[in-house]
């Protein structure tokens, strides 16, 4: 009986697991082409803007876009965890239920469509694929609810099948388009994390972070639904409810991750394995660490990404692909023990 | 009145052509044991998913604690009907300390921490079941048999007045059978749960049970002490095999005979059993 999860042990692991977050986006805002002391940075801004080259690098170049990754991570790990579950499937990621596609779509029209205004320090892009995500994920809801009461497969036949047709959509559109368009759509769709206001950053974190604290809410909930609809019912959970609540904080926590960064694959679903593997299966710790390791998974990608080939940068996704395959085969390796449920 | 269950011309279909229950009446006194048995599709799952809310009656009633099941939230239901249902797959590693303990989830708070009274809940079901040797263990690691009785610790760790069970021992070898029949029993007279099992095996019904809802495909039912309703002659009718009775002691038994069967009384007059003899 010891091994029931306790509020003390939990807030300990989250705390430790935070700590070693921050030591992460600290070490990995001090890399980079441009040393950057941490003595002169906290010499302060100086009185002249420019005046500490090395506060202005960290604070307003390198700080930001840590941050944007951490976020970006958090979110995209948080809601693979909730989607496996709901979902009563290990192979579900944040974008199974259309959200890439959705996303993708949008910023392909605003890339070709070639919009320049911008609302509120966002890119039309970023807005465009906003919007494109949430009326997909909306559509799949709908689709899943009149064939067949949201029951798991039918919103996973749905999702399928709207993700096949945007993306047909999406390259026909390409198909179509000039050819330095057709780069930056393509670079937009492999993921990439830039720098963006401060604005937009602090909306951002405040909408992802509000999104992840509810759907830590019904993470016992999350717990018991993995037994099944009848199961889960018959120990007075409201399933529909619950299956609301995660669908809708997950598709709209995805859908600001993808429209700051683009479709960062591979987060989403090897990140709650990996936790998984060696915290267990109980969502209320699953959820809120998958969340800070995606974070630190991200930054870590993202400054890699950075440096790798400096000056120029890789998109992102293809370090976390990369990088976080063969660590979680190593993972999976040292635990094939626990995994037996993946028979 | 001391009925826990009282179910009152009960009609239930899933689709306009077939009606699965028909005027169903019956009552569960307090502590009492009652098997559900009858054909394939007689509807005793779907008396089950009517008793735990799952389903709505089309006409009729069913009250628990003297209210109507659908005035209960699904929490209260839970309070007072815990479920075991024929296996299902686990998914994720859940340990099997674990799984009992979500049986507590009516008790619990947004957050589903276990105060001290629900670890101890879950203890002495672990205790009870014999699964407190395995605990830690995920639940995919366990045998069939293994598994029912984690189940059941979680049904009784619910600490429930009303255990609904569909087909616990489907799945199980002899001595598994009867030891998750001796386990309930137990549950009923020392701590005087009343339990409704929906069972194939009319012989351990009848061992076990107090009661029997016998369901026909019909929609006729027929309900009463196990030993006044379990005749060969009923069974013959419901089931539509041949029986052959006996009886150990005071405990009746009973055997479905199939065309093969190698017994020269009953198959004399069978048209193979010549063949039969020669081979």
């Amino acid at each position: 009986m010891t091994d029931l999860l306790t509020p003390k042990r939990l807030t300990m692991r989250i705390i430790l697991s935070l700590a070693v977050l921050a030591a992460v986006m600290l070490v990995c805002s001090l890399v980079g082409t441009q040393k950057v002391s941490l003595k002169a940075v906290f010499a302060g801004p100086g009185n002249e803007p420019g005046q500490n080259t090395d506060y202005e690098i960290l604070v307003r170049v390198r700080l930001p876009r840590v941050i944007l990754a951490a976020l970006v991570g958090a979110a995209l790990a948080s809601c693979g965890v909730v989607l496996q579950a709901i979902l009563r499937n290990p192979l579900a990621d944040p974008y199974i239920l259309g959200v890439s596609s959705g996303a993708g779509l949008g910023a392909t029209i605003a890339l070709l469509s070639g919009i320049t205004w911008s609302f509120w320090g966002g890119s039309p892009i970023a807005l465009f694929a906003f919007a494109g995500a949430i009326t997909t994920v909306w559509l799949v809801w709908c689709i899943g609810y009149f064939t067949g009461k949201l029951q798991v497969t039918n919103l996973l036949l749905a999702g399928v099948v709207v993700n096949a047709f945007f993306t047909a959509v999406i390259m026909f559109l390409m198909s179509i388009a000039k050819s330095e368009e057709l780069r930056s759509t393509v670079l937009w769709l492999m993921g990439s994390i830039a720098e963006k206001e401060t604005a937009v950053l602090t909306a951002s974190a405040g909408c992802i972070l509000t999104g992840i604290a509810a759907l830590f809410s019904i993470c016992y909930r999350l717990n018991i639904l993995t037994l099944g609809e009848e199961e889960a019912k018959a120990l007075g959970v409201d399933t529909t409810k619950t299956r609301v609540v995660a669908f809708g904080f997950a598709a709209f926590v995805t859908a600001i991750a993808v429209s700051l960064s683009g479709l960062i694959g591979f987060v989403g679903l090897i990140i709650p394995h990996g936790v998984r593997l060696v915290s267990g299966p109980d969502h209320r710790q699953l959820m809120p660490l998958s969340a800070v390791i995606g974070a630190a998974f991200l930054v870590i990608a993202d400054t890699i990404a950075r440096i790798i080939i400096a000056p120029a940068q890789l998109p992102v996704g293809v370090i976390t692909a990369m990088v976080g395959g063969p660590f979680f085969l190593i993972l999976l390796a040292k635990h094939t023990r626990k995994v037996g449920w993946l028979k | 009145m001391n009925a826990v269950i009282e179910v009152e011309n009960l009609s239930f279909s899933y689709t306009p052509q077939r009606t699965i229950l028909k005027d169903l009446s019956f009552e569960v006194r307090r502590g009492g044991f009652l098997a559900i048995a009858g054909p394939n599709g007689a509807g005793k799952t779907t008396l089950l998913n009517l008793l735990c809310g799952l389903l709505r009656p089309k006409s009729g009633s069913i009250k628990i604690d003297a209210a109507p099941v659908e005035s209960y939230s699904s929490r209260k239901l839970a309070q007072k009907v815990a479920v075991v249902r024929q296996e299902f797959v686990p998914v994720f590693g859940f340990t099997v300390a674990e799984i009992v303990s979500m049986a507590r989830m009516p008790y619990l708070g947004l957050f589903g921490f276990e105060s001290e009274t629900d670890k101890e809940f879950v203890s002495e079901a672990l205790e009870e079941t014999d699964t407190a040797q395995f605990a830690s263990r995920p639940l995919y690691q366990l045998s069939g048999g293994e598994r029912q009785r984690v189940f059941i610790a979680r049904a009784l760790a619910q600490n429930t007045a009303i255990l609904l069970l569909d087909e616990p021992t489907s799945l199980l070898d002899l001595k598994y059978q009867v030891g998750i029949y001796d386990l309930l029993k137990t549950a009923q007279l020392k701590k005087g749960k009343t339990i409704l099992a929906v069972t194939h095996d009319i012989n351990l019904a009848a061992q076990y049970c107090n009661e029997i809802l016998l369901l026909d495909t019909d929609g006729s039912y027929h309900i009463g002490k196990t030993k006044d309703v379990l005749s060969p002659e009923q069974i013959e009718k419901v089931f539509s095999v041949r029986i052959f009775a006996g009886s150990l002691g005071q405990e009746k038994f009973f055997i479905p005979l199939g065309k093969f069967a190698k017994d020269s009384y009953l198959t004399a007059n069978e048209p193979d059993s010549s063949e039969q003899k020669k081979s």
